[in-house]
């Protein structure tokens, strides 16, 4: 009955899209849907006041709006119209702006007809999943390209904004009573003022007392603060917006063109503190913003698979960021530091004897252990424990990690990595390396350590400290697990265990392929020592005591949230744990 | 990334599904043990280790207790024997040498008698490298391709036996002792075999095969430094002639440090020295061949007794105690600290 003509295709920057039809009886329509900021001004009769009313009294009440207007073509503005678009469609150069020129020039003088509403339900828990992220000390940010009403009572259906929060605006109508600089002035002073200089992060639920703010933003009101002016004032515009942001629990950017969306991620991350951002979508308007951020989650959803593509991860529902942050990541986070901190540690331990060595060999290179040890050390005798670790250790269950989201604190900011835990841990190797090497140094020096009387070499010195190093980090790491499977104890002793039976192979053959039989029976004879197998058990035992002691007092007088939980657990005491967090949080997470 | 049975279900029938299984191993669900660090566990650890580290060290100490050694330096009292040797044209005149000592007590046991070393780097990366183990299997092997260089081959071609630096600078002092009982003086009886590792003696080092020593030997030099030839260095017993000297086989076991000690003879144990060496007056006989003064080196004699736990070495007691000490202290602050913690916690509570 209608036969379609032309389409004139959506476009997110002039948020409408019209189609030419011409119905049975000949005559040539255009009908026009699109967003209400969009159509209102192109309308030139129809129940303008009323329709405008009903759509904002559905915003608010968080249904998606739209309006819908037509327009009575002639023959001889529909041909004029199609010889334009025909042109502008096969413009060789500036197609885009051709094209948006003529849809400018077509779409006018509209009829209102009406307004439609959607309501775009949240999914499931996505309210508790918002909620246990702010928990979890990270920052949430809602981008969408809604109208200001609309997203504000989808705020406050998803919890983003509660109750007892205040919200400023930063959005165009007040730009337009007071100056930028005013508005921006009185909302730094408004936050600054409850929370004095140092931001903290509030364990949301328990502190009543503090101050919730909120802060709503619209696109317009953002593109003049990231409009760069004559004169130097820019860079303070932005920080000071940093700076109220800072101080907000929650942000709302309503009426966000897709790039924008991804000017606010870029502007997060190259702000002051560097936080590590993660973007989540799910429609094409999203990719942007996804792609821009340090991590893009996309979901698959009905809106196509668009924002899944460009992802670096897809999931199916908003509610599974849930675990992937507290659970997936706290875990895997907790293994990639411990392995990278673990390698340095375990290869100080490896090479400084050897250096060390140099101060008594005259400085000639002699190694101090055998090639076979060297070249087997990192494949063979310590490289499968830790790869183990790092796929299976959990230290705290996933059950404890959903129900508390505020364990994700205690790794937040690359806590794990900072300069200090690594210089605890080089510290560490080092003086297990001294340990190692002093140890056995004073024991062999120029004394006899057999009950025969008979003296060893530099071979059976070189495999004593060997064997020292490798039980002592493997022992380390057996230390640190706190989640043993059955995995687990097959690596780590069958690590020891190999290397044990590797050492009596290597040196109990006269391997024909060898130039040399330097390590021939070296092992054994070390074994059949009384005091050689007292010093190993003491360098063990004293190389692993200081990091035991200062596990144990770390424990006792500053226990992190997680050893809380984990001592809380043993204890099966009910005690309320009032933790007030004074740290930063710097990653954001916007939707 | 699409997961695409995860959420259709109906699609589920069509396309396999692509979830990993619900197994134990894939979902991080393995049975698995939590070790928690309780303090009855820390506790109960520190004390333990305190007292097996006190109880081992004071054992240690006290059998350390009963070993007996007596060092003496010869390097100042032959002086003149270093002397002549610093010139090495006089590689064939001979020089003896004597050291007295008086041992007060008898020395009950095992008597061992060392001779050690300082400053001499055996531990030199290119000096360990200097020996063909394969010329000392006994196995004809062409020397020139072992690390032996430059003392492979003399310069009319003939093969050193054995090659390298290590065989060529073996000491060559010969000690004897002598015991002033009354008026007559005894050798005291030494065992010179039996010194080396089992394993290197019958394994490791083979003599060339054939049908006499000097055969075996036969179109090969001895080493530059040594002043005869390697089937000549025991010619009373064959079963320590050729490679398989112990004192050779000792002294390629290179040591570890600049300042060592190698066995040298043990103190036979008939006649009077049945028990071990009774108290007198005791005289080193030394011919000095051994030049040390050019890198300042300084040689011992030593004679020790050993019991289970080794020579007289205090470091392993001392440092089983203190760490035995260690502990316990460290356990006795934690268990104040957790007092401490706990008083304040049940104040806090009420």
């Amino acid at each position: 009955r209608f036969e379609l003509l032309e389409v004139l295709s959506f476009d997110s920057v002039r948020r409408r899209m019209s189609v030419i039809v011409k119905s049975s009886t000949g005559d040539i329509f255009l009908f026009c849907k699109g967003a209400d900021s969009s159509i209102f001004p192109r309308v030139k009769e129809g129940k303008v006041d009323q329709i405008r009313s009903r759509v904002e009294r559905n915003a608010v009440e968080g249904l998606r709006t739209l309006c819908v207007a037509y327009k009575k073509l002639t023959a001889e503005e529909y041909s004029n119209a199609q010889k334009l678009l025909q042109n502008a469609k096969l413009a060789l150069q500036d197609r885009e702006k051709k094209l948006a020129e003529v849809y400018e020039k077509i779409e006018r003088d509209f009829i209102l007809l009406g307004a439609t509403a959607v309501e775009d339900r949240l999914q499931e828990k996505a309210a508790d999943t918002i909620e246990a992220l702010q928990k979890a000390g990270i920052k949430v940010w809602v981008l969408t390209g809604d109208k200001m009403e609309t997203a504000a009572a989808t705020c406050y259906a998803c919890k983003l904004f509660r109750r007892n929060t205040q919200i400023l605006e930063l959005t165009t109508k007040k730009i337009e009573e007071q100056s930028l600089h005013d508005v921006l002035f009185d909302l730094s002073k408004t936050v600054l003022r409850h929370n004095g200089s140092l931001t903290r992060d509030t364990f949301s639920g328990l502190s009543t007392d503090m101050q919730d703010y909120g802060l709503i933003i619209d696109g317009a009101a953002l593109s003049l603060i990231m409009k760069p002016r004559q004169d130097g004032s820019s860079g303070n515009y932005r920080e000071l917006f940093l700076e109220i942001c800072r101080n907000c629990s929650a942000v709302l950017c309503c009426r966000m063109a897709p790039l924008q969306k991804a000017q606010i991620v870029k502007l997060i991350k190259l702000s002051k503190e560097h936080p590590i951002t993660l973007a989540i979508g799910d429609g094409a308007n999203d990719v942007s913003m996804i792609l821009e951020a340090h991590v893009g989650i996309g979901i698959i959803g009905k809106e196509g698979r668009q924002a899944a593509r460009n992802s670096d991860y897809a999931i199916p529902k908003f509610k599974h960021l849930k675990k992937m942050l507290l659970v997936h990541g706290h875990f895997y986070y907790v293994r990639i530091s411990e392995l990278v901190q673990y390698f340095f540690y375990k290869n100080v331990c490896f090479i400084f004897p050897q250096f060390l060595y140099q101060f008594f060999c005259g400085f000639s290179q002699q190694t101090l252990y055998d090639t076979a040890y060297l070249t087997l050390y990192n494949i063979s005798f310590t490289s499968l424990p830790i790869l183990l670790y790092g796929l299976m250790e959990q230290h705290v269950s996933a059950d404890t990690l959903k129900r508390e989201p505020s364990l994700y604190r205690d790794v937040a900011k690359n806590a794990l990595l900072r300069w200090r835990a690594f210089i605890y841990w080089t510290f560490l190797g080092v003086f297990d390396a001294v340990v190692f090497f002093f140890g056995a140094y004073f024991l062999f020096e120029n004394t006899v350590v057999t009950s025969n009387g008979q003296m060893f070499g530099n071979w059976t010195f070189g495999t004593l400290v060997f064997t020292v190093l490798v039980f002592t980090v493997t022992l380390k790491l057996a230390l640190d697990t706190h989640y043993w499977t059955w995995i687990n104890h097959f690596m780590i002793w069958g690590s020891l265990v190999f290397y044990i039976i590797f050492s009596l192979l290597w040196g109990g053959i006269i391997w024909p392929f060898l130039n040399y039989q330097r390590m021939y029976y070296v092992f054994m004879q070390m074994l059949s020592s009384g005091p050689a197998w007292l010093g190993i058990i003491l360098l063990i035992t004293v190389s692993l005591l200081p990091d035991v002691l200062k596990k144990v007092l770390c424990r006792q007088l500053w226990p992190t949230a997680t050893e809380r939980i984990q001592t809380k657990h043993q204890c099966l005491s009910v005690e309320q744990s009032t933790i007030f967090m004074l740290s930063q949080t710097s990653s954001s997470l916007s939707f | 990334m699409k997961n695409k049975s995860s959420f259709l279900p109906q699609e589920g029938e069509a396309h396999p599904s692509r979830c990993p299984d619900n197994s134990a191993f894939k979902q991080q669900k393995l049975p698995a043990w939590k070790p928690q660090l309780t303090i009855a566990t820390v506790l109960s650890s520190f004390f333990l280790t305190g007292s097996f580290c006190l109880s081992v060290g004071v054992s240690l100490i006290l059998s350390a207790n009963s070993i007996r050694e007596i060092q003496i330096d010869y390097s100042d009292k032959c002086s003149d024997c270093s002397k002549l040797r610093e010139n090495s044209s006089n590689w064939n005149k001979e020089c003896h040498c004597s050291v007295n000592f008086t041992l007060k007590e008898d020395i009950l046991g095992d008597v061992f008698m060392y001779y050690g070393l300082q400053n001499f780097y055996q531990n030199h990366r290119r000096y360990v490298i200097s020996r063909s183990d394969a010329q000392l299997l006994g196995r004809n092997v062409n020397i020139q391709k072992s690390y032996c260089a430059p003392f492979t081959t003399y310069r009319n071609g003939t093969p050193m036996a054995p090659c390298g630096a290590i065989a060529n600078s073996m000491f060559n002092d010969t000690i004897d002792l002598f015991y002033n009982l009354n008026s007559s003086v005894i050798q005291v009886p030494l065992l010179k075999t039996g010194n080396s590792w089992w394993t290197d003696k019958n394994l490791k080092f083979h003599n060339p095969k054939s049908h006499n020593l000097s055969s075996a030997f036969a179109g090969t030099a001895r080493p530059p430094y040594w002043q005869k030839a390697v089937y000549l260095l025991d010619e009373e017993d064959e079963r320590n002639n050729g490679y398989v000297n112990d004192d050779l086989i000792i002294w390629m076991r290179v040591s570890a440090f600049a300042t060592f000690r190698n066995l040298y003879r043990r103190v036979r144990r008939i006649r009077q020295f049945a028990d071990g060496l009774p108290a007198g007056n005791y005289t080193f006989h030394i011919s000095y061949n051994f030049p040390v003064t050019k890198f300042k080196g300084r040689k011992q004699v030593i004679l020790s007794t050993v019991v289970w736990s080794g020579g007289n070495n205090p470091f392993l007691g001392i440092a089983y105690v203190f760490s035995g000490t260690a502990a316990t202290l460290t356990g006795f602050v934690i268990t104040a600290i957790h007092l401490k913690l706990r008083k304040k916690k049940t104040h806090f509570r009420k």
